[in-house]
């Protein structure tokens, strides 16, 4: 069980001399209101002076944990045991007071959402210089303060002095990140901990925070640990990486050697199941089921459940983490063995390429007659109509079509309207002005139309939302709510009963789920309800919003893979929003690129990401985390080019940006 | 820019408060009509009546004036403190007021004093200590302190300190400041119990909210001292529930003074309101409760001026409707 | 784009997860005091061991006896027994108050959270101004000026209580309103009213059921205040606020005469504030983890 019995990484001498913080056999574990659950069973890891280490999991794998426990900021009712030696000292032995000397100014740590990081009643600048002191310990003078807080944000790329004097709500998510990052390293401390930095951002901006604290980290030669959900992200960052998953350390590598070769079927089933930008698959390769509890695994390979290498030797007991080759170590037993079966199937992965051309668009056919949906010159404003002020364009006039049978994918950043197009589409959304036409009938005026007739034209797209977790009545049972939905399509005679059950094993889940309530369903599971809530009134257009974003990258596979299998059978179309390319890639055959409520390109799916044409869709593009060198290195290019374009308001458009 | 949005907002409310001002003394005016009996004889009370009493009555209070006509005479007089003669006493309202105030002012200020100083603690350190001993034993004094109200805490603490003990004075409002702070404290006390354990509520909810956000984990992860932490990053930022409480407050603090005056036989305007209630003195009441809406109103133009102070980031419009 | 982490892996999520709870003694306590107030207030004159307002002028005043559980007071009239019927006045305005703000408050509170508009606009003025206003207060005065005693005062107190209650509901129905879950019902073409009875409100119960038992120990400490100061119930009715007044000279000679009144008083108003707070957690409890 403890990871002290084996000879973990934290023997393994650092490069560069010895570690700079020393992590051995760190459990973690709550206990509130009698109840005890463990969050981690025993992590070994090290970082040497100057090095980036990535930490990267799902949910559950008890990773932001680790992070806090580092820096003793554990909650109240969870407890670490083990070690954590910084020069010398056990951070998890020492005494309050003696702690707060180690933070911020030897251990630092930067929070994910920079939204609710800063203190909103207190200046940028007062918060970044709150702590600093001059040589004889005294506060500094009000004169010093800013200067100082103005010199803090130069180093983190923000060079406009009024920012230090700005409150946080009036800076974009960005630039607070960016503050949070200056006050966190304000006392020069020689680790930082970055938990989820850029993971609130928006892509282009992830970027631009990404390389910035590679600048920071690399100018002060500080250690760096990144935490992140993103392998992606931490290959572009990372010197090393390690693999949590459900609170216990799999493998730890170079960035490199792991993304080369992953030595455990878990780091192998993350990277497989992440999609390329670059092509699309057929079929994308999921882990079934979804992340336990490390409670419920404690005694076992913690991923065994969905391992298909799975052996009897594998539920044992808990495979401690063993050196297999110079600087990796993995903590899968059949390493051995299985690396060639491993490796074949990542070839087999790389070279499954159906191409766009498997089932390519035929915009031909999605002529105005056939289309499901055509939108013309939709424009849509928020706010009151009396306050001229307080309008805010959420789309500018966007036109698009819809064909029977086709998907379309709908690309853009927070703000550019995405969303409210197609709350507009689905009919929860009053456009301000132009046409939606739904199987060529203005949904937009409704007058004419009968009671059932609207509801029918209501029906006829449906939606599937983000949050898997709002997403169903916690109050009612899966059955009843399909139930309803099956009702309200009022086909008389239906067995409701048993429609009930066909529609959760469409959807890839038993029958028996039908008696239980939201709350007991995981995330993949309750965002397949909302598909099949979706598919039980026939609709001919499901619009999904982000569908996968907030799931885990094991779990995401699953549910594209379902769309693209439902469509397959059900000949029903779909609006596809979401931020990331490569999800588009997979799931849509047209695509349109969305920017502050306008089109700015659109066309073949593939042609459009391969050669973008627009300098915005070049920006997002560009913006896929990459472990290739020069993509940190091209942050500043881009900002350039953005500033460059025209309407590069961005830097300090910033400001003006009033939390909405 | 700033300055003038700012100008702009307190008018806009000393302007909607003042408005409001006028429609409660419509109402307050009309207490007069809604009274059992015609107006004469409201006026009357337990007097005897002639016919010439009657008709001097009448054109003394304009009696045979239109309803609108009476009001505004009456707000007229009204907003010269002239509040009408007490039926009972036949002295003016103004000076029953007057002579009656200075107790109950001593009285709430005191209990206020002492709500705030065991309450907004209590509140932060309950809120620190959540789910624990310390919070569960405070949520459960300020769970009590909500369900007993003034008059009967006052009846324990007479009980208990006064007789039992023999700590206090049992009644009476003792003369001499030291004396009245001793004659006053368990009154106070009294009075105090309810009104903490609604700030201990406020401020317990506002400071559990706010100790969970990110940006106090930001700023212990910076080294920055805990009391600095709880106070500068943790209470200012939950102090507007707290403050917008402030009328609340000032509603039960009244309303407990009323009552525990009662309990303590003292002469303050409370007992003057229901002694006022029980022999139908209506210009009193009228006077009373003219007071009471004025002093809400008053402190909530108070509250609109504080929340400038707590939220910079306010301007006109924005944040306070 | 706005990222939304599972809940298991904020910090949040995780200290607000609990235990199942069982019901502690402190609200088995309550519930049986509750339950024991109920049939007072219910069987309260067949339950007394005396008629509650049998006069016994040459007895007078005595402490407690073993034919006087708690004494009597002045008139010789049994303390115990008035205070057993004289659950029966405690309790039935509060009852009153704190269901006709329920069907009032939710009522509008759901349309103004849903339909928006007039409504909305007119509840949202009403609670800005009752919010804090002292209610009792205004009871006195009113029921001062115009007599009426005891209903009015319920009357004043529903008054100024179900606008509150009516802004609470709306707030929640604003927030549940744009939940997925029913837009997705909305897409599937529900009627408004099924939205807000069906969906939304079933999820508004923890929150409507904890307000409803607040509402009453709030109504009953103000109804017993009323009494106290001889405004509310009519004389001579046994009541726990007016027994208060009455016996509060004779606290030297019989202090159980106004003391064990004042007990009855705060007994229900902490049981019934207890199992509000119970409720509230249990049934939100319910929603998140089984």
């Amino acid at each position: 069980m403890s990871g002290g019995l084996t000879a973990g990484p934290a023997g393994e001498p650092a490069a560069g001399g010895d570690p700079l913080l020393q992590v051995r056999g760190l459990r973690i574990a709550s206990r509130i209101q009698g109840v005890q659950r463990v969050i981690t069973v025993g992590s070994d890891f090290s970082l040497a002076p100057g090095e980036t280490l990535g930490i990267v999991g799902e949910s559950g794998s008890g990773k932001s944990m680790t992070a806090r426990a580092l820096i003793g900021l554990l909650p109240a009712g969870v407890r670490a045991e083990g070690e954590v030696i910084y020069r010398g000292r056990n951070v998890l032995a020492l005494p309050e007071h003696e702690l707060r000397q180690l933070r911020g100014a030897e251990l630092a740590m930067v929070f994910q959402d920079p939204f609710t990081m800063l203190n909103p009643l207190m200046r940028c600048g007062a918060q970044i210089v709150e702590l600093i002191r001059d040589e004889n310990g005294r506060p500094l003078r009000r004169a010093a303060r800013r200067a100082e807080a103005v010199r803090r944000l130069a180093e983190v790329g923000i060079t406009d002095a009024a920012v230090a004097d700005a409150y946080p709500a009036e800076l974009s998510g960005g630039m607070r990140q960016r503050v949070g990052i200056a006050a966190s390293i304000a006392r020069d401390p020689q680790v930082l901990i970055a938990d989820e930095p850029s993971t609130a951002l928006d892509v282009t901006t992830q970027r631009e925070i990404l390389a910035r604290l590679r600048e920071v980290q690399q100018g002060r030669g500080m250690g760096l640990i990144l935490i992140t959900h993103d392998l992606r992200v931490a290959f572009a960052l990372c010197d090393r990486v390690l693999v949590l998953y459900a609170g216990s350390v799999l493998e730890t590598a170079g960035a490199a050697p792991m993304e080369a070769e992953p030595l455990h079927p878990y780091t192998l089933g993350l990277l497989l199941s992440d999609p390329p930008v670059d092509r699309r698959l057929s079929q994308m390769a999921a882990i079934p089921g979804s992340v336990p509890a490390p409670g419920d695994v404690a005694g076992t390979c913690t991923f065994a459940a969905r391992c298909e290498w799975r052996a009897d030797a594998c539920t044992a007991a808990a495979p401690p983490l063993t050196q297999v080759a110079a600087g990796r170590w993995s903590a899968c037993l059949r390493v051995a063995e299985i690396g060639p079966q491993m490796q074949a199937a990542r070839a087999g992965a790389q070279a499954a390429r159906d191409g766009d051309a498997g089932r390519a668009a035929s915009p031909a056919a999605a002529g105005t007659a056939g289309a499901v949906v055509t939108v013309r010159d939709l424009e849509k404003v928020f706010g009151s109509s009396h306050r001229a002020g307080r309008r805010v364009p959420a789309l500018k006039g966007v036109s698009l079509q819809i064909g029977a049978d086709e998907a379309v994918g709908l690309v853009g950043e927070s703000g550019s309207g995405k969303t409210t197009l197609g709350r507009c589409l689905a009919g929860l959304e009053r456009p301000t002005a132009g046409t939606v036409l739904v199987n060529g009938r203005d949904a937009t005026q409704q007058a004419g139309l009968s009671r059932a007739e609207r509801r029918r034209l209501r029906r006829t797209v449906q939606m599937v939302f983000q949050d898997p977790y709002s997403t169903l009545n916690p109050a009612r049972t899966i059955g009843a709510t399909l139930a309803e939905a099956i009702a309200a399509a009022d086909e008389q005679g239906r067995d409701i009963r048993a429609a009930v059950g066909e529609l959760l094993e469409r959807v890839g889940l038993p029958a028996r789920y039908a008696e239980r309530k939201p709350v007991a369903l995981s995330g993949g599971e309750r965002q397949r309800v909302a598909i099949a809530r979706a598919l039980a009134v026939r609709p001919r257009l499901i619009v999904c919003d982000e569908p996968v974003s907030a799931l885990d990258v094991s779990v995401q596979a699953q549910i594209l893979n379902l769309l693209t299998e439902v469509r397959r059978e059900l000949a029903v179309s779909y609006l596809f929003i979401t931020h990331d390319l490569a999800v588009v890639r997979q799931v849509a055959e047209r695509v349109y690129v969305l920017r502050e409520g306008l089109v700015v390109e659109e066309g073949q799916t593939g042609a459009v990401l391969d050669r973008p044409q627009h300098w915005y869709t070049r920006m997002l593009v560009d913006s896929i985390p990459s472990s290739d060198e020069a993509w940190l290195a091209r942050a500043a290019e881009a900002e350039s080019e953005r500033l460059g374009s025209g309407d590069g308001d961005d830097a300090d458009d910033s400001r003006a940006r009033i939390a909405r | 820019m700033r300055a003038r949005s700012i100008a702009i907002f307190l008018i806009r409310r000393a302007l909607a408060l003042l408005v409001l001002l006028v429609l409660i003394s419509f109402l307050v005016f009309g207490l007069l009509y809604l009274a059992p009996g015609n107006a004469v004889q409201v006026l009357l009370g337990t007097h005897p009546s002639s016919p010439a009493i009657v008709a001097a009555m009448t054109a003394k209070y304009h009696l045979n004036d239109s309803f609108i006509q009476q009001y505004l005479l009456w707000l007229q007089g009204a907003s010269h403190l002239n509040l009408g003669v007490s039926i009972q006493t036949g002295q003016t309202v103004t000076s029953l007021i007057s002579s009656r105030i200075g107790l109950t002012v001593f009285l709430g200020l005191y209990a206020f004093v002492i709500a705030v100083a065991a309450g907004v603690p209590g509140g932060v350190i309950a809120a620190m200590r959540s789910r624990t001993v310390a919070d569960r034993a405070i949520v459960g004094v300020s769970l009590l302190g909500v369900s007993v109200p003034a008059f009967v805490s006052g009846v324990f603490l007479l009980y208990l300190l006064a007789i039992h003990a023999g700590w206090f004075p049992v009644y009476g409002p003792g003369s001499g400041f030291p004396d009245e702070l001793w004659h006053l404290t368990l009154p106070a006390l009294a009075l105090a119990f309810g009104v903490m354990a609604l700030i201990v509520k406020l401020t317990r909810a506002a400071m559990v909210t706010v100790l969970e956000q990110d940006y106090i984990a930001f700023a212990r992860a910076r080294g920055v001292a805990p009391a600095r932490v709880i106070v500068r990053h943790g209470l200012r930022n939950a102090l507007g529930p707290i403050v917008t409480a402030g009328g609340l407050i000032l509603g039960v603090v009244l309303t407990g003074a009323v009552l525990v005056e009662q309990v303590f036989a003292l002469p303050g305007i409370g007992s003057l309101l229901i002694t006022a209630v029980s022999t139908k003195d209506v210009p009193v009441v009228q006077g009373f409760t003219l007071l009471a809406a004025a002093l809400l109103i008053g402190a909530n133009f108070l509250i609109d001026l504080c929340y400038l102070f707590i939220d910079p980031q306010i301007t006109a419009g924005r944040g306070l409707a | 784009m706005t990222v939304i982490t599972a809940p298991d892996s904020g910090l949040v999520g995780l200290a607000s997860r609990r235990g199942r709870r069982r019901p502690s003694l402190l609200i088995g306590l309550s519930l049986l005091i509750v339950v024991l107030v109920a049939t007072c207030a219910i069987f309260g004159s067949l339950l007394a061991p005396h008629p509650a307002n049998a006069q016994d002028l040459l007895a007078g005043v005595h402490t407690a006896s073993g034919r006087h559980w708690l004494g009597t007071d002045d008139f010789g009239r049994d303390i115990f027994s008035r205070l057993i019927v004289g659950a029966r006045a405690a309790v039935i305005g509060p009852v009153l108050i704190a269901l006709g703000a329920l069907v009032i408050g939710n009522a509008l509170g759901l349309i103004a959270g849903y339909v928006g508009g007039r409504t909305d606009y007119f509840i949202m003025r009403l609670a800005d101004l009752v919010w804090a206003l002292p209610g009792l207060l205004i009871a006195i005065v009113v029921v001062g000026v115009i007599g009426g005693g005891y209903y009015i005062a319920v009357a004043v107190l529903i008054v100024l209580t179900f606008p509150i209650d009516a802004r609470i509901v709306r707030g929640a129905t604003l927030q549940q309103r744009t939940m997925p879950y029913v837009e997705a019902a909305a897409t599937l073409g529900l009627s408004p009213w099924r939205l807000m009875i069906r969906h939304i409100w079933p999820n508004l119960l923890p929150l409507v059921m904890a307000n409803t038992f607040l509402n009453f120990a709030f109504s009953l400490v103000s109804l017993a205040g009323l009494s106290f100061l001889g405004l509310g119930v009519p004389l001579n009715t046994p009541d726990w606020g007016a027994m208060l007044a009455q016996n509060l000279p004779l606290i030297q000679t019989n202090p159980l005469a106004c003391l064990a009144p004042a007990a009855a008083l705060v007994l229900t108003a902490t049981s019934m504030n207890l199992i509000g707070d119970w409720v509230y957690e249990r049934l939100s409890d319910r929603g998140r983890a089984r």
